[in-house]
């Protein structure tokens, strides 16, 4: 007897896979739309706007430059006309309003390299990276205390007092080399030394590979 | 999340591993519903089995009503698929021609390989045509060049092109399917019934 | 008998279809917070409007401070009538509540921390998930003998013209100017523009 019933309903059986399928197409008209979820979760991107990992310290970058590291490539988000003035050694500029333009995606979202943003403070690379990292851009620090900072420890350090302990005066002297790297003068230094290897400053030549999007051949 | 290989869940590495398990289920799901015979094949044309049409409209309608469930709920990002590029000419003469050569020989270039594993001598013949046909369009490829290359329109779809809201041309997709269906049956039963 | 077993299969692939659909929809949770604001619209706003007050602007009865410091900081001293609410908390059900609450009344949320830097993550965060009624205060906040002293703070203001400074420093060394140093080396960055794959395919 089911086996009956059965075959009486299967016997409308394309007819109801018709139905289903009219009524799935035409719930998609249907149903309310939304704006389109962009990037990573809200909480996500909190904590990892939390953790002070973005940051990479002004000596260590200095330490990175000078040991011409290759990993790395240093962005300028403030305006033209500080990028203009001064900047880091092979910096490129991307002022935040140009952040995502199209030129400025295929420094962005890459993982070739390691990106350092850096501004005045880290006020704008910090919003830089946390745009970025909401869209899941890889590799990406902050420079802590970006420009101001680095001015402060690398280009003019403060001398440590007398009675200050000796980690002081070592990392001063550190500094100071560092310092006349990237330019500064000492006049208590021995002059031939400082100017030479400023021009040293390496030349690098960046490719950057676009990340290939795998394309899905169809054929039937 | 999705697509799975763009967005680095499924390594890059793994494509040709992926391919050759699809091709199978592909390959055992064309023999199994019996696409590897050039009579059914042909029936489209001659109006006595439209199973083909069926099965090919069905595939397309499922899979397009799914993308866009799954893009609406997030699982899959239907930005980051694969849009397949419009040669516009090349596209209408390659299609006016393979879809003589599709009546003509009964397979279609998947449908043979299907045939030749099953061992059916018309598509070990029709196979030997295919690499022919390849072996010309190569030695003359310089002539063929501006059809082949020419008229390329980008990657398109029709929502791009004509502008028209992507989910009402999902439902309104999905009642021509469904009418031709129906129209695909009646015009089956008016026509004689041939035993294949 | 052969019609029958033939339904059997278009019956079994229609279930696992309709369970499929099933499962997916029933599966599917909304996500409790979700962003309103895309990141191109959001880069427009902080880089085009202001969106930071100082402390004399506070008396505005619309403001209502913030605090986003933690609750030891909180309650070594904080600014009058400030609300704590530390930062990794800003999405949690109650304080989603009082963000929800402000931006229904109509005032203005005004977040401010030890100093701006701290305050930008959840200033961002919470603007790019809709709560537009944000503004940020650009004060940085210290401890003088467990008094809290609050100060007025310039962000992304130049502190010293780098470039001169080292100028400076040549001119008083006494050696030959570098020009090379104002002008560091250009790299030359050679962008590989996306291939698109060739056309390829068919049936």
């Amino acid at each position: 007897m089911v086996k009956k019933k059965i075959a009486k309903v299967l016997a409308f059986r394309y007819k109801i896979l018709a139905t289903i399928l009219v009524l799935l197409a035409g719930g998609l008209v249907l149903l309310p739309k939304y704006q389109r979820h962009e990037g990573i979760k809200p909480e996500e991107l909190l904590s990892n706007t939390i953790s002070p990992e973005r940051y990479i310290t002004t000596d260590q970058l200095a330490h990175k430059i000078i040991n011409q590291d290759p990993s790395f490539i240093l962005i300028d988000v403030r305006d033209e006309k500080s990028f203009a003035s001064y900047t880091l050694p092979n910096a490129i500029n991307i002022p935040l309003p140009k952040l995502f333009e199209e030129d400025s995606d295929s420094y962005l979202n890459q993982n070739q390299y390691d990106v350092v943003l850096f501004s005045n403070d880290n006020f704008n690379a910090d919003q830089a990276w946390i745009l970025c990292n909401r869209l899941g851009y890889k590799n990406m620090r902050v420079l802590k205390g970006g420009i101001n900072q680095w001015f402060t420890t690398i280009i003019n350090p403060l001398k440590p007092a007398e009675n200050m302990p000796a980690a002081d005066f070592e990392l001063y002297a550190t500094r100071k080399a560092a310092g006349m790297f990237f330019g500064v003068v000492y006049p208590d230094q021995v002059k031939v030394e400082a100017p030479e290897k400023t021009k040293e400053a390496p030349k690098k030549v960046i490719t950057i590979e676009k990340k290939k999007k795998a394309a899905a051949e169809g054929g039937c | 999340m999705g697509p799975l290989i763009p967005n680095g869940v499924i390594p890059i590495e793994w494509d040709n591993i992926i391919a050759i398990l699809i091709g199978i289920v592909f390959g055992f799901v064309l023999e199994a519903s019996g696409f590897s015979s050039s009579r059914k094949l042909a029936g489209v044309f001659y109006g006595y089995d439209f199973a083909v049409l069926k099965v090919f409209f069905t595939a397309a309608l499922v899979a397009v009503i799914g993308v866009y469930y799954m893009d609406y709920l997030g699982y899959l990002d239907i930005n980051q698929l694969y849009v397949h590029p419009l040669y516009l000419w090349g596209a209408i003469i390659g299609g006016v021609i393979m879809g003589v050569g599709f009546v003509a020989g009964g397979f279609c270039p998947g449908t043979s390989l299907c045939a030749v594993a099953i061992g059916k001598i018309d598509a070990i013949v029709y196979v030997g045509g295919i690499m022919v046909g390849i072996f010309i369009f190569s030695e003359l490829y310089p002539l063929f060049q501006p059809i082949y290359e020419g008229y390329f329109y980008g990657n398109v779809t029709l929502e791009d092109s004509l502008g028209i809201n992507p989910y009402w041309f999902v439902f309104i997709f999905s009642i021509i399917a469904i009418v031709a269906f129906v129209i695909s049956d009646m015009v089956r039963k008016k026509t004689k019934k041939i035993f294949y | 008998m052969k019609e029958l077993e033939k339904t059997k299969r278009i019956s079994i692939a229609a279930t696992l279809f309709i369970l499929a659909v099933i499962i997916g929809l029933l599966t599917y949770k909304r996500p409790k917070n979700t962003y309103a604001n895309n990141t191109k619209d959001t880069l427009e706003k902080i880089t085009g409007e202001n969106y930071f007050i100082t402390l004399n602007e506070l008396n505005n009865p619309d403001y209502v401070l913030i605090d986003v410091r933690n609750q030891y900081e909180f309650e070594k001293g904080h600014l009058e009538n400030a609300i704590n609410i530390y930062a990794a908390e800003i999405l949690s059900d109650d304080n989603s509540k009082v963000f929800n609450e402000l931006k229904d009344n109509g005032k203005t949320a005004v977040l401010y921390g030890n100093n701006p830097q701290e305050v930008n993550p959840p200033f961002l965060i919470l603007y790019q998930l809709g709560y537009t009624n944000m503004k940020l205060l650009a004060v940085e906040n210290s401890y003088v003998q467990n008094k809290l002293i609050t100060i007025k703070s310039d962000i992304e203001k130049p502190e010293a013209d780098v470039a001169a400074f080292i100028n400076e420093s040549m001119k008083i060394a006494n050696t030959k100017p570098i020009v090379k140093t104002t002008a560091p080396p250009k790299k030359v960055i050679t962008v590989q523009k996306k291939k698109k794959a060739a056309a390829e395919g068919g049936c």
